[in-house]
């Protein structure tokens, strides 16, 4: 996995020592570890959620299920997968999706989005943070395990086969989410574009 | 109408510019703090709502009998003595034996 982020750390013999209480390895791997989840849970933290309290969460939750981690994928796929789908229980917590409304828009993102609607050239490179912020803000209007494929699928270019590794989830459930979450976003742009700016 | 996906497309496409985030190292002390609370058993990990929900009631309902036993101690054990001392008045015992 491209986030792993030292290909010559020793998992097997941390875990080892993990299991039997000994606190110097289980910090080493939590600082070990803290690189892949924070990327997943920064790109997956729903609102009014602390990025930091989202990861001790995952962490937690690996320490508590270690005994049930049997070596069938390597542990920092098996952890990818407890920070997703805790992201994604944050995420379902919230029920309540904000509406996208273009009054909420940042004047950069809706340059951006204006940009986007109106013309078929590219958005400028300078304006990739407002870019990336919106996307971030038309993501929130979808389902969360939607959400989830498309910003693996679109915005980090993974392929399905990592996606499968790193959601647990089979390709043919990866491509119907896929799916629903563009024709999603297609209806959301047709919308804004009658809208237009207000 | 264009295809709207090329929409997303594109902007995607430019939000995959911005530049990843800079530090993604832990916080200072955040390992400690997790591998401590690990040990400890987590913040509540493996303890259901719901049981966290009644361990509050059954404090809770411990907590008001407490209050009405103490409340209600003086007017309960008077009306004990009231009742001894009638079992045992000898007026009443004599009456009884006269009948």
């Amino acid at each position: 996995m491209p986030e792993s982020p030292d290909e010559t750390f020793d998992f097997a013999d941390c875990l080892a020592r993990v299991r039997a209480h000994d606190q110097a390895a289980a910090r080493r791997l939590v600082d070990q570890l803290y690189p892949l989840v924070i990327r997943i849970v920064r790109s997956h933290l729903p609102r009014r959620v602390l990025e930091e309290d989202l990861a001790q969460d995952v962490f937690i939750k690996m320490f508590t299920r270690l005994n049930q981690y049997e070596g069938a994928v390597p542990f920092p796929h098996w952890v990818s997968r407890i920070a997703v789908t805790t992201c994604i229980d944050q995420l379902r917590a919230q029920k309540r999706r904000p509406e996208f409304r273009w009054a909420d828009l940042s004047e950069n993102e809706a340059d951006v989005l204006d940009a986007v609607l109106t013309s078929e050239n590219d958005v400028a490179a300078n304006d990739a943070m407002a870019a990336r912020e919106l996307v971030h803000k038309l993501l929130d209007q979808l389902k969360p395990e939607d959400r989830t494929v498309i910003q693996l699928l679109d915005l980090e270019q993974k392929s399905l086969a990592e996606i499968r590794e790193i959601t647990g989830w089979n390709t043919t459930l990866i491509k119907v989410r896929a799916f629903r979450a563009r024709r999603k976003l297609q209806k959301l742009f047709a919308e804004l574009k009658r809208k237009e700016r207000g | 109408m264009k295809p709207s996906p090329s929409e997303w497309q594109r902007l995607v496409a430019a939000a995959r510019q911005a530049p990843p985030d800079a530090d993604v190292s832990a916080p200072y002390g955040f390992s400690t703090r997790v591998a401590a609370l690990a040990q400890r058993g987590g913040r509540g990990e493996g303890v259901s709502p719901f049981t966290r929900f009644s361990l509050r009631a059954l404090g809770l309902a411990a907590l008001v009998m407490a209050v009405t036993v103490a409340a209600n101690f003086k007017p309960v054990m008077n009306s004990f003595a009231d009742d001894v001392a009638a079992l045992s008045d000898p007026v009443l015992d004599a009456g009884d034996s006269s009948i």
